[in-house]
């Protein structure tokens, strides 16, 4: 049993974590092939894992349905939107779920009609709550919250029509924040995590980091 | 001073509202001017030649569709009016959608006949490691178009191998695809043009690529889709909302200072109470 659990884990891990990089740095015909049936491969996984995100989500609100949790109405709703969206999908205009998809039917309608406009107001909800969260909270307590919160409003400004016709600083500063400090720091935090993730993927490979066997670090 | 920051939460929310409807309303415009990043993707485009192929990547959603749907259309309009070919794919699940309204628009606006002018490959999930297949083998990355059509049947896709054969690549981003995925598996890998487009909040991660040569240009938020509606004369959505979100960001800024000012003095009142 150790062998399935521990071992075998151990040794795909090694096998495809090196293969991966054999397929990315070398350029020989072989490697390239491999590289190729990789990538078909992962996409397959990917595929399969929409299948786990859809249990996962129709469970969860299946679950505070039964149990009767504050806002089991929203999730009732969700359940019977996917419900009505995955009718149309599979009927298909008529051409059935094996064709490919139509281009126009119910599913494109409820798309285009009922999808687009919710998801689009939800987010633009979000600028009223900005401005109430920046008016409520966005405070100059610290030297460091002064500093990030003229930042942002330099560049709120210089960011629009409206900075430059107040001031040309405004969008002459904007650039000099994003192409210097910004640039500065988006690059350090790139390469710290650019290095993290190959220290830690270094690791995964030789079989030093085990905490995804599930059985925590060892 | 302390009414001042408790003020209801309503106020706020109406003063945005009339910031945002009052200049679309009343219809008033702003000068736009085209930032070098914006300039820089523009001349991309513009050093291409008729018939050139363009890739372009759908990789948003409904909720950005807003900030996104007026860089798809002046970026398109642009490429179709200089006689560029497009091809357009999708790497997230809702962009097919979103992609087939744009292509379709375009489609009427320059009479472009589907498979010669323009091709719609659909959505194929796996993020960078449709990236990486579409530079081994472009055909067995999309075998067939949206509709069903093989690849090897269009004119436009037939002769596509690689991601070597596209003359400029362009990803349309709300998400991390520009910096995780196109860079690292494509662009590094491929060395072709790549140029992009994403929401306003993205754009600062990305100038480390601008910088390093990795992106030959970038268009953030409808800022940058106004800026490149300006740079091909043609007003479009993203103009008209500057105007709006001018006024926004300049509302949500008094907020902030008014906010400062009513917390300190509230904080000095309080400290010579106590006094």
């Amino acid at each position: 049993m150790i062998f399935l659990s521990r071992t075998l884990p151990l040794v795909i891990a090694f096998a495809f974590g090196m293969l991966g990089v054999i397929g990315y740095y070398v350029p020989h015909g072989d490697a390239q092939s491999l590289e190729r049936e990789m990538a078909l491969w992962v996409r397959i996984v990917f595929a399969f894992s929409y299948l786990l995100g859809l249990y996962s989500l129709l469970n969860l609100h299946w679950q505070r349905i039964r149990q009767r949790v504050a806002g089991w109405a929203y999730s009732l709703i969700a359940i019977l939107s996917f419900a009505v969206m995955m009718v149309f999908v599979v009927y298909n205009d008529g051409l059935g779920p094996f064709a490919a998809q139509a281009e126009a039917g119910g599913y494109k309608w409820l798309f285009d009609n009922i999808h687009v406009p919710c998801t689009s107001t939800m987010f633009s909800i979000l600028a009223f709550f900005i401005a109430s969260a920046a008016y409520r909270t966005f405070r100059a307590r610290t030297p460091e919250a002064a500093v990030l919160l003229i930042a942002a409003v330099i560049v709120m400004l210089g960011r629009v029509p409206i900075g430059r016709e107040l001031s040309d600083l405004f969008p002459m500063a904007t650039d000099w924040l994003l192409n210097v400090p910004n640039l500065a720091a988006k690059r350090g935090i790139l390469l710290g995590v650019s290095l993290g993730a190959i220290a830690t993927s270094l690791r995964i490979i030789f079989g030093i980091e085990r905490s995804y066997l599930g059985g925590g670090a060892e | 001073m302390h009414k001042l920051l408790a003020i209801d939460r309503r106020i706020i929310f109406a003063l945005v509202f009339i910031s945002v409807a009052g200049p679309l309303l009343a219809g008033i415009s702003l000068p736009i001017t085209p930032t070098d990043e914006v300039k820089a993707a523009y001349d991309q485009f513009e050093k291409l030649d008729a018939g050139d192929i363009v890739l372009v990547s759908f990789s948003y959603g409904a909720s950005t569709q807003p900030e996104m749907l007026p860089m798809s259309r002046a970026i398109l309009h642009h490429a179709f009016r200089r006689d560029l070919k497009v091809v357009a794919i999708c790497l997230w699940p809702e962009a097919p959608g979103l992609a087939q309204q744009v292509l379709e628009e375009m489609a009427a606006e320059f009479d472009l006949e589907y498979g010669v002018d323009y091709a719609f490959m659909g959505y194929k999930p796996g993020n960078f490691s449709v990236i990486l297949n579409m530079g081994q083998d472009f055909h067995s990355a999309f075998p067939q178009d949206q509709w069903g059509a093989a690849t090897g049947d269009l004119d436009l896709t037939r002769s596509l191998r690689s991601l070597r054969d596209f003359d400029l690549v362009l990803d349309l981003a709300a998400g991390d695809s520009i910096e995780f995925w196109w860079i690292p598996y494509g662009q590094e890998k491929y060395g072709f043009t790549f140029v992009a487009g994403c929401t306003a909040v993205m754009a600062p991660d990305l100038y480390p690529f601008l910088d390093s040569g990795q992106l030959g240009g970038l268009l953030g938020g409808l800022a940058g889709a106004a800026e490149y509606e300006t740079l091909i004369d043609r007003r479009g959505s993203a103009s008209t909302g500057m105007s709006a979100q001018s006024m926004a960001h300049l509302v949500i800024t008094l907020f902030v200072i008014i906010g400062n000012i009513a917390y300190f003095a509230a904080r000095l009142t309080s400290s010579e109470q106590r006094n």
